[in-house]
């Protein structure tokens, strides 16, 4: 059976390409798997940051506590924590971060803050992180998102924590990206189907063509064990 | 001059309403036997300033001594998930919770650091947050003409770090993933350091690394073994997971203090 974190990490470690700075934060257990990934199937000079600033981690024993954590220090050969990270994409450096967040609008807004108003919300989120400063200034801003449903993806956002750079979207069912201002579907997970997708989003599905996501092949597969055999990569879905 | 002190003196000497930069990041390293202290002495109006809280924050709402937060992020990350105290406080009410970007904290913890009343930066050009607050306001480059937009300077009236070693003088060691503690060292108008050990005057002296954090900047000096913990401590511990669930599984204030003795 084909699991929603495999493909969604596959999805996410396809879009890293050979070379790039990829930097992600807390609560990133995706995006962290994916650029390990990344790292050991296509992009071998993929640069690796995160916040505790260990650069390139080597073979680090994740754990599904934290992905800020000591395990991505030990085994780097350099430091550059997360202040300088953020140094970097404001200087036009950083070539992708990974972010998440709570709702998403048709043009690519993000809302990781509240639902209702933001002094005194119906439910207060985690918050948007380093949202608000890196969706405008790295050159990609990828999301993932566990749950695919109309709430996740409204017709209008309850706050607009940022906008910006959103280059895709991966959720279980489907990787969407952006193109001249807007969403549009780029593949399903052979998991799912169009009809599910459109049911499960509330703004209209627009698409160039109907791709469906080619699956994880047995060398990604392979590789994700390697990387993550304690399977931290599931922990959202758990 | 010897700044040893101990927890309950040093946690004393905080006023109500002060500013309080928590170091650490989630839940690794914050300064967690100061925090139940803060706790158990039921201090009020707390203004605390961190790029993203963990437990701690949490911790400190449930036992309603909070009155803002300034931070990118609230949350135990994925395996324990939401903050639900400190939601529950700001979702109330009882708590203001200031939405930053990381990134905002740490330029407005530059800002104090500089001495300078702001700081500009990029980012924040298409969000709701600065509609929503004061802290935030666009300011054209002088050069230029650029719109910027500008974060206002945090000034913590203290910060409370937790280091690895530290000597009686208040030169103080953080090994591994430093997260925002040394720019909160800086930025503060004075830091309490509690230490996992005590070293004696000459052991910095003797040795290759120094301390990266300077006696001058420091007001206290507390020994605490274990002082991060149930967060993880750098080549010391890991999380404490049963610490962690039990406190997360209170569902009200009065429940604490029996769970802060349990850790005693």
């Amino acid at each position: 059976m084909m699991r929603a974190c495999d493909i969604m990490a596959v999805c996410m470690a396809r879009l890293i390409r050979d070379g790039e700075t990829v930097f992600h934060g807390v609560s990133s257990p995706l995006p962290m798997v994916a650029t390990l990934l990344a790292k050991a199937h296509h992009a071998p000079h993929a640069v690796h940051l995160n916040i505790p600033g260990g650069v390139d981690p080597h073979a680090p024993r994740l754990s599904d506590i934290t992905s800020a954590g000591e395990e991505l220090w030990h085994g780097a050969q350099a430091a550059f924590p997360l202040q300088e990270v953020f140094d970097l994409s404001m200087r036009g450096g950083l070539d992708v971060a990974f972010l998440s967040g709570v709702q998403f609008d048709r043009m690519g807004g993000v809302n990781a803050s509240v639902i209702g108003s933001y002094a005194k919300p119906k439910v207060r989120l985690p918050g948007g992180a380093g949202s608000a400063v890196l969706i405008p200034t790295a050159k990609r801003a990828i999301i993932w998102r566990t749950k695919h449903d109309v709430r996740t993806f409204p017709p209008q956002l309850d706050f607009l924590t940022a906008r910006g750079n959103v280059s895709d979207i991966i959720t279980p069912l489907c990787v969407f990206s952006m193109f001249e201002g807007e969403l549009i579907l780029r593949s399903i997970h052979p998991t799912s189907s169009i009809q599910e997708v459109a049911a499960s989003t509330g703004f209209p599905i627009r698409y160039l063509s109907l791709v469906t996501t080619p699956p994880p092949t047995d060398r990604e597969m392979r590789l994700l064990e390697d990387i993550d055999p304690a399977d931290v990569r599931n922990i959202e879905f758990r | 001059m010897s700044k040893l002190t101990g927890l309950c003196d040093a946690i004393q000497a905080i006023p109500d309403r002060a500013s309080l930069g928590l170091g650490g990041n989630t839940l690794n390293r914050a300064p967690m036997a100061a925090v139940m202290e803060l706790a158990r002495q039921k201090k009020q109006g707390l203004r605390l300033i961190k790029t993203a809280g963990g437990m701690d924050v949490d911790l400190l709402c449930l036992a309603g001594c909070v009155a803002t937060v300034d931070a990118g992020f609230v949350s135990c990350e994925t395996r324990y998930g939401l903050c639900r105290h400190y939601r529950k406080a700001v979702e109330s009410g009882a708590v203001m919770a200031n939405e930053h970007a990381c990134y905002t904290v740490i330029s407005a913890l530059r800002a104090a650091s500089y001495g300078i009343p702001f700081m500009p930066v990029r980012g924040l050009q298409i969000t709701d947050l600065v509609a929503v607050n004061d802290y935030f306001a666009p300011v054209a480059d002088p050069f230029t003409g650029e719109t910027l937009y500008a974060v206002r300077a945090l000034r913590p009236m203290v910060s409370i770090l937790h280091a690895h070693v530290a000597d009686e003088a208040g030169n103080a060691l953080i090994e591994g993933p430093l997260y925002d503690d040394i720019l909160l060292s800086r930025a503060s108008e004075t830091v309490i350091v509690t230490a996992e050990r005590i070293v004696g005057p000459d052991y910095f002296t003797n040795r290759e690394i120094k301390a990266n954090i300077p006696h001058f900047l420091v007001s206290a000096v507390v020994h605490a073994p274990r002082g991060a913990w149930p967060n993880a401590c750098y080549q010391a511990y890991g999380v404490g997971d049963e610490a962690v669930r039990s406190f997360l599984a209170l569902t009200t204030a009065d429940q604490l203090p029996q769970w802060l003795e349990r850790r005693l």
